[in-house]
């Protein structure tokens, strides 16, 4: 932003607005404390909470700027600090709604964040309540399930007998007709991988399903590897029914060619916004 | 199996979930650019593989490059300022600027500094308009149809000398508000004016000390006006009626003068009547306001909108300033005595028996023919 149309300068009153003119925002806790929690914050800032009723928002105090970087590393260390404060909240209090990064109660004219935040918690008191009751112990879990398509693509060569006859008559065929029928076998190929994801995807949902309260389907990503992500859940899990959600992982693990990745437990990001 | 956090290998993990997920706060309270929440912006780039960063931080970087080059060719600086002199809001706005008859907007940067107002245009570093802080006499807010369509606010600052800035800012309120700090810091005083008396240069211009105006607006005015032939015709003219605590005065446009003045204690009366105005204005309504001078009556007509409420308005100040309008006298044709003008008309002069053509007229038709 390089232009601003509306540039306060004033030093001394100016200045002052935006040391302490926000509320950088972690989470909503469980609890009705008022309490520093030390400079544990993003930049070392001292968190502390502001309660409403029986919640509470951890915040430190902060200009009324997001922070940026174009540094990944800066940013990483911003967010680690933000995940550490959320973190420390959740041993503390139990049950806390997290906030992503970079929400930052601003104050307006004629009132202060505090205030807006205060505003805010009240306002917003009976979802907030609601949330919290929909996460009550539990936890999220990242729930990734990863195939190797060479592995996969060899066991469904061996049981297609389309493709196995492809396969046969190749060999017999002169260069530029190989070609041809090798386009064919591909796409033959890919139609019986993606069916075969669709098939895995319904039956590794529904295991899964039963251990978990709540849901997500996140979009796959592309691992570094040559694996294929086929499955990216994100699982709200009852404090002690992760065992079961592990031995059910672990089963898929074993299969051939397929592989899970396990994380957790995160507070329940993915299961506080709608 | 096992769940892991492993703060190494499950960095991505947290990414996905602190930077894209949790509890949503509704906008108008939490701090974004342009309405963008930044996360998705700016940090994803900067956590994005080698592919986006090239797409991202070279842009950034040219983009840079750019705007220093642009800022260095076009030299666009911020308003030079004395030494100690301090900057309190620097605003983006514009002021009327009028120059015979050409008017305009001019738009720049406003800079209320703890002395003075200045308009200032960074690209050019010319400054298109100041004014001292000490010599702003008067504030007032008005509201103006903008060819935008909206309603406009705009500050009118009422100079010494007479002279009137209208100005817009991107915050008006904001900006007369750090105007009147900057005044009451210096131990200024200013009088607060009625948004229409400030309408216009002109209006301010024709105000003798002490006189304030009470109407004002677009009004067509008959005047007499020489012909070619050496013969002096009434035509309609455009321009604008003023009635002040002292005077009525009417500004002709065309000439950037005032062509018309009557102090308030020469009006004798006013109507508001209808009559032809030429061959298209059929009983359109006129008020005629009847004054006196050295060489007898005159009447002044005047066409325009909401006549009546002008009549009411100069008989509402005049009542005010303690002179009542005086019932009209004329002195009877034929014998000369001085008698109330309404009754000379309705029953004829009671001295002499004259009565008008137009009563002897209805007298005669009243009569049954013989």
């Amino acid at each position: 932003m390089q232009h601003s149309d509306n540039i306060r300068v004033a030093p001394s009153e100016g200045e002052a607005a935006t040391k302490a003119g926000a509320r950088y925002l972690y989470c909503v806790a469980d609890s009705d404390e008022k309490v520093r929690l030390g400079p544990i914050g993003i930049d070392g800032h001292e968190v502390y909470t502001v309660p409403y009723n029986d919640v509470c928002a951890v915040v430190h105090d902060c200009p009324a700027e997001p922070y940026q970087s174009a540094d990944a590393e800066v940013v990483k260390g911003w967010v680690i600090a933000h995940q550490r404060v959320v973190d420390e909240a959740w041993d503390k209090w139990g049950t806390v709604l997290p906030l992503g990064f970079d929400t930052i109660v601003r104050g307006q004219e004629g009132s202060d964040p505090q205030q807006n935040l205060e505003n805010w918690l009240a306002a917003d008191y009976q979802t907030l309540k609601r949330k919290m009751e929909a996460v009550r112990g539990k936890a999220e879990y990242g729930v990734q399930v990863f195939w190797e398509p060479q592995v996969i693509a060899r066991s469904i060569a061996g049981m297609s007998r389309e493709i196995s006859s492809l396969e046969e008559e190749i060999k017999s065929k002169p260069r530029g007709l190989a070609y041809m029928y090798r386009q064919k076998l591909e796409n033959a190929l890919k139609r019986e991988m993606e069916a075969k994801a669709d098939q895995c995807f319904r039956d590794f949902y529904s295991r899964i399903k039963k251990h978990v309260c709540d849901l997500r389907v996140e979009k796959t990503k592309r691992p570094d590897d040559d694996r294929q992500m086929i499955m990216n859940l994100s699982c709200l899990v009852d404090g002690d029914k992760s065992t079961h959600l592990g031995e059910e992982l672990e089963s898929i693990d074993k299969m051939e060619g397929f592989s899970v990745r396990f994380t957790g437990p995160w507070p329940p990001y993915s299961f506080v916004s709608a | 199996m096992e769940p892991t956090r492993d703060s190494h290998t499950t960095l991505v993990d947290l990414l996905d979930r602190v930077l894209d997920k949790g509890l949503v706060l509704y906008a108008d309270i939490i701090v974004s650019v342009a309405g963008i929440p930044l996360i998705g912006v700016n940090l994803r780039a900067a956590l994005a593989g080698m592919e986006t960063m090239l797409r991202y931080g070279v842009m950034q970087e040219w983009d840079e490059h750019i705007r220093a080059w642009e800022r260095d060719n076009r030299g666009e600086r911020e308003l030079p300022l004395a030494s100690g002199e301090q900057v309190v809001l620097k605003m983006l706005g514009s002021y009327l600027y009028s120059q015979g008859i050409y008017t305009s907007w001019r738009q720049g940067y406003f800079y209320v500094t703890d002395r003075r107002i200045a308009l200032y245009l960074l690209t050019f570093g010319e400054v298109l308009f100041q004014a001292p802080l000490q010599s702003i006499k008067g504030l007032a807010t008005g509201r103006e149809n903008h060819f935008s369509g909206d309603e406009r606010e705009h500050l009118c600052l009422l100079l010494e000398g007479g002279d009137v800035a209208w100005l817009h800012a991107l915050d008006t309120p904001q900006l007369r508000e750090a105007i009147e700090r900057g005044m009451a810091a210096l131990g200024l005083t200013w009088k607060e004016m009625p948004a229409f008396a400030m309408h216009d240069e002109k209006a301010t211009k024709l105000l003798t000390d002490g006189e304030e105006i009470a109407c004002a607006g677009k009004m067509w005015h008959l005047m007499a006006l020489p012909s070619p032939g050496g013969v002096t015709t009434d035509t309609w003219q455009s321009g604008h009626l003023y009635i002040t605590n002292r005077r009525l005065c009417w500004w002709y446009d065309f000439e950037g003068r005032l062509a018309l003045e009557i102090p308030l204690e020469r009006v004798a009366a006013s109507t508001v009547e209808r009559r032809d105005l030429g061959p298209a204005l059929r009983r359109k309504r006129v008020f005629d306001v009847i004054y006196e001078t050295e060489a007898g009556k005159r009447v002044a007509s005047f066409s325009g909108d909401r006549l009546a409420e002008w009549e009411e308005a100069l008989n509402r100040i005049i009542a005010r300033q303690g002179t009542p309008l005086r019932e009209e006298t004329d002195t009877c044709p034929q014998c000369g005595e001085a008698a109330p003008v309404k009754e000379l008309l309705r029953s004829g002069c009671d001295k002499c028996g004259w009565v008008s053509p137009r009563v002897k007229q209805d007298m005669l038709r009243a009569t049954p023919a013989r």
